[in-house]
């Protein structure tokens, strides 16, 4: 091995030899023989070591040679005990991948701010209501509860123009729609399915972006009669256009429309949304879901009962965000068309930041966030107090080893820096192996979030910035758990520390001790909590999951299919309906097909008010439209009456099946052959009930919902179709394609999950939770039963020599077991007591957050989780005092 | 530094080596011997305290060495003052007098 230092080395030795030499040579003249000569020019030349030592000293590579050195010794270390280096590791990797992953999520959703120029004079639009009014009759986007005031982010398009006119010159208003439809777009015969954001003309000149590539869109794209243009995301022209800059008035197909590419966003404009991810941007007029064929968009655009915009304001500069309110608010009133019939149901404009983007993301995942990453940091601080007591159990095994080297005049700084770079390097060790535990963490993640047609977009790949906060995360790791024993290390007084032998004690290895089971009592109170938490969470899933669907959830496929986007239409659209069902029946295995307008259980679907004879009362209720075999193949059986037969279905008969709710609820004393009707004003038209349903669950698993079981839609161009399979429906799948494409060859097949991968996409959120808190809470465990077992097996060590003379004056086994647990145990109960406090707050503040069902306080989670860590206590203790127990007296003291 | 005559002041070595070598190319050995003879046999410096002196110096680039026969048939490294050890050392020089008047004006006053 080459060593920069090697030949200077040897330089030195004939550079001081020579020097030795010559001086002896005169000796040697004045009469002395070689030897003595030799002698006295040693004599003369002092001390040869500390000369050549000092000389070392002043080469320029001098520290970096002490940090190869350092290192070295470092690693052997390391090597010497490779599985507390193992754990020391994967704990640091885990709980700073884990910080790194939070912080760049929390980052990117809660605190960057949007690629556009002074974000800070950006608002959505919303409006504040203390009762929900009567002022329009059906409407598309969100509402929430903040408190007292219902919160509702859509308007009509005379409000928005209302809206417009009003802030001439002092702001600037534009709006989106919320699509959420995935279409597919095809370029150059090559097809993808892209998210599409509906906007309106000034949309991009009120945000203030310029286009990387050929124009943005305008006022005039927007109308009915304007060439249909779209607008890409630099990441969509990148990853599927190639990025060429040719593409500029090229066409693109979107479903059965042709477009024309008008330009191209920068790369640093991300969307409106935290983590956006829309590809293709459309004047609203122009939009896929309003040229579809049953666009309800297109029939009510115009309609003043019906709120579907959501707009964004710029302010201009010098107007302040209560004037701007204020103009707003007023305008708003004089869109409507009815009046509010008092205060309460009075609508007020309320402005909300849009700097950092629109809030829906914020608003529901902001706080769950926030204490995510406080529970992350807890699981950092766990694993630091982790490697500081190994850190420091290590330093107590050194004692005699840094004794030696202080007593032989190795200075204090030095040996401080040698210490310290060997936490340093399990950091940087550390830190490296995070960053591919954050990539796969956040990866994790973003497939967990719940967003609004698909992933989310993250940037999965570590950016500088979150690489930056790592390498933040691990300096504070290496400070936090390597200083403070490397301080306690150097501070030792060589005499008496030499002297001892092992098992004895002195004054400041007690204090050391105390620091010990100090970090040991706060891993356990941390780990109350985060297994708490863990417990809290996963049971929460748990039983989510596991409640009664009131379907068959087992063996079920399901679809999607869109024949109208290909050209299918009236005739042609239901035969290709009727034969698509009557072809998958056939596919072996299958055991029953159905098909519906809605998926089930997508956490959304068409609901209306459905009013029973003498229109008394209305219960909103989900209307389902489906085909004959629908309710069989889910397994919901009719509990009265009859199914509807497919030949009323396959002629629109108004007939209807209910599910009990709605028979209960509308109190119909004998709902089959009672008359209902349901819609807009009816429009939908009134339905003979045939048959009432068993009760299951519709659209998610919160709740059982009123449902109303109508025919199918044949004109509908697309549909959900449901499968139950014999075998498992997976392996279904090859066959159910083939015969899809028996039908049509370019049709594909979208959304394709079985039940149970539906069911779980509707609890994204519970998922996010029970994994990421249940892995939390398996880490917290490890560390302390790796923190308990670490210090008592230490202990137990140091004592082997007392423990030899306790046996030899005549203690049992028994005895000296009920020692060694006294002591460990009692630590673990320490902290147990500890942390019931904070995990007692921590699921409090999970109930505030409503990610937990309120209700009687689950006194069952915390109890569990006490429950394990004591466990893993009693285990971690045991077994260091069953070795204890088996000392042999005699081997014992002769050992000291 | 170790050095035997307690009154050779800190720093002074190397304006003492600097100067010595300003006068042609010297090993260790030699510059030692000329401090002695030039000082008067005052100043007899710690022979090994030269060598940390002489690295120090060619650390910083003032002095250069190289590897040379000597009288005795053996091999020696022999430093000599490059261009800014020159520079460096009137400067010092300067320094030096100035520091030495300012000392004897306190002890005369």
């Amino acid at each position: 091995m080459w060593r920069p230092w090697s030949k200077p080395d040897q330089d030195l030795e004939r550079e001081i030899s020579f020097h030795l030499e010559t001086l002896a040579d005169g000796y040697q003249r004045q009469g002395m023989s070689r030897e003595e000569a030799m002698r006295e020019a040693r004599r003369e030349f002092g001390g040869v070591e500390p000369v050549k030592e000092a000389c070392r000293d002043e080469r320029w590579w001098r520290p970096l040679a002490e940090l190869a050195r350092d290192i070295r010794f470092g690693w052997r270390m390391m090597r010497r005990a490779p599985a507390i280096t193992g754990a020391a590791l994967i704990s640091l990797a885990l709980g700073i991948g884990a910080t790194t992953a939070i912080l760049s999520l929390a980052d990117v959703l809660l605190w960057r701010s949007l690629g556009v120029p002074e974000p800070e004079q950006l608002y959505e639009v919303l409006w504040e209501v203390k009762e929900y009014p009567k002022l329009n009759r059906s409407s598309s986007g969100g509402t929430s509860r903040e408190g007292a005031l219902l919160v509702s982010d859509f308007f009509s398009s005379q409000g928005l123009d209302a809206l417009r006119a009003a802030t001439a010159g002092k702001g600037d208003v534009a709006a989106h729609v919320v699509g959420g439809e995935k279409a597919s777009a095809t370029y150059d015969g090559r097809i993808a399915v892209t998210n599409i954001r509906p906007v309106t003309g000034n949309f991009f000149e009120m945000l203030r972006v310029q286009p990387a590539l050929g124009r943005l869109l305008n006022d005039g794209d927007d109308s009915a009669s304007a060439t249909p243009v779209v607008v890409l995301s630099h990441r969509f022209w990148v990853s599927q256009l190639g990025g060429a800059s040719d593409v500029i008035g090229r066409p693109l197909r979107i479903n059965n429309h042709v477009y024309e590419i008008a330009g191209v966003l920068p790369a640093r404009f991300l969307g409106i949304v935290p983590g956006d991810n829309t590809e293709i941007y459309a004047p609203i007029r122009q939009s896929p879901v309003f040229l579809a064929q049953d666009s309800w968009i297109r029939e009510r655009a115009d309609d003043p009962l019906c709120w579907w915009l959501h707009p964004i304001v710029r302010r201009a500069p010098g107007v302040t965000q209560e004037q701007l309110r204020d103009i707003m608010d007023a305008a708003f009133a004089t869109s409507w068309v009815m009046k509010p019939s008092n205060a309460e149901t009075t609508p007020h404009i309320r402005l909300s930041d849009a700097s950092r983007g629109l809030g829906s993301i914020r608003r529901g995942l902001g706080n769950p966030l926030l204490i995510l990453l406080g529970m992350v940091l807890l699981v950092l601080i766990a694993a630091c107090a982790n490697i500081a007591n190994l850190m420091l159990a290590r330093a107590v095994s050194r004692e005699k080893e840094i004794a030696l080297r202080i007593s032989l005049g190795c200075g204090q700084g030095r040996l401080l820096k040698q210490l310290f770079t060997e936490s340093l390097m399990l950091a940087s060790i550390g830190g490296a192996l995070s960053i591919p535990a954050a990539t796969a963490i956040l990866a994790l993640m973003s497939r967990l979030i719940p967003v609004r047609g698909g992933e989310m977009m993250l940037a999965v790949t570590p950016d500088p910035r979150s690489l930056a906060s790592t390498a933040i995360v691990t300096l504070l790791a290496a400070v936090l758990f390597g200083l403070y024993p490397a301080w306690r290390a150097v501070r030792i007084d060589a005499g008496p520390a030499l002297k001892e032998v092992t098992g004895s004690s002195a004054a400041h290895r007690r204090s050391r001790w105390a620091a010990a089971k100090i970090l040991v009592l706060l891993q356990v109170s941390l780990g109350v909590v985060l297994v708490t938490a863990a417990v809290l969470f996963t049971g929460n899933l748990w039983e989510i999951v596991h409640r009664d669907t009131g379907f068959e959830r087992g063996n079920i496929l399901l679809f999607d299919v869109r024949p109208g986007e290909i050209g299918y239409q009236d005739d042609r659209l239901q035969q290709f309906y009727t034969s698509l069902e009557q072809r998958l029946t056939e596919v072996p295995g299958v055991r029953d097909v159905g098909l519906a307008n809605t998926r089930p259980m997508l956490g959304g679907g068409y609901w209306s008010g459905v009013q029973g004879p003498g229109r008394i009362r209305k219960v909103q209720s989900a209307i389902h439209h489906m085909s004959a075999r629908f309710m069989a193949t889910m397994g919901v059986p009719v509990v009265a009456g009859r199914m509807l037969t497919r030949q009323e279905i396959e002629s629109g008969a108004k007939v209807a099946v209910i599910s009990q709710d709605v028979a209960k609820q509308l109190q119909l004393p004998s709902p089959l052959g009672s008359r209902i009707s349901m819609g807009q004003q009816g429009g939908e038209g009134t339905f003979e009930v045939v048959g009432v349903a068993r009760a299951a669950r519709y659209s998610d698993m919160e709740r059982t919902p009123p449902v109303v079981y109508i025919p199918f839609n044949y004109e509908q161009p697309s549909a959900t179709v449901v499968i139950q399979a014999a075998v498992p429906p997976l392996g279904l799948l090859p066959a159910v394609q083939g015969a899809v494409k028996e039908l049509s060859r370019e049709l594909p097949l979208l959304d394709v999950y079985t039940m149970e991968q539906q069911i779980s996409r509707t609890l994204q959120r519970e998922r996010l939770f029970a994994w990421l808190c249940g892995s939390f809470g398996v880490l917290a465990l490890v560390l302390c039963i790796v923190g308990l077992y670490g210090l008592m097996s230490h202990t137990t060590a140091r004592r082997t020599q007392e423990i030899g003379i306790r046996m030899a004056m005549g203690a049992t086994r028994g005895g000296i077991i009920r020692l060694c647990l006294r002591s460990g145990l009692g630590l673990a109960l320490g902290g147990l007591i500890l942390g019931v406090p904070p995990a007692v707050y921590a699921m409090r503040l999970a109930e505030q957050q409503r990610m937990i069902p309120e209700g009687p306080f689950p006194y069952g989670s915390l109890a569990a989780a006490i429950g394990l860590i004591a466990l893993s206590a009693l285990l971690a203790v045991v077994i260091p005092a069953l070795r204890a127990a088996n000392t042999q007296p005699a081997q014992a003291l002769r050992r000291g | 530094m170790s050095i035997k005559k307690p009154d050779l002041l800190q720093g002074t070595l190397d304006l003492l080596v600097l100067k010595t070598l300003a006068q042609g190319p010297h090993h260790g050995y030699g510059i030692a011997q000329k401090i002695l003879l030039s000082s008067r046999q005052i100043i007899d410096v710690q022979q090994g305290s030269l060598y940390p002196a002489l690295h120090r110096l060619e650390r910083k680039g003032l002095v250069k060495s190289e590897w040379r026969e000597s009288d005795a048939g053996r091999m020696a490294r022999v430093y000599s003052l490059t261009r800014t050890g020159h520079k460096h050392l009137a400067s010092e020089i300067e320094q030096w007098s100035r520091y030495a008047a300012a000392i004897n004006w306190v002890l005369e006053g």
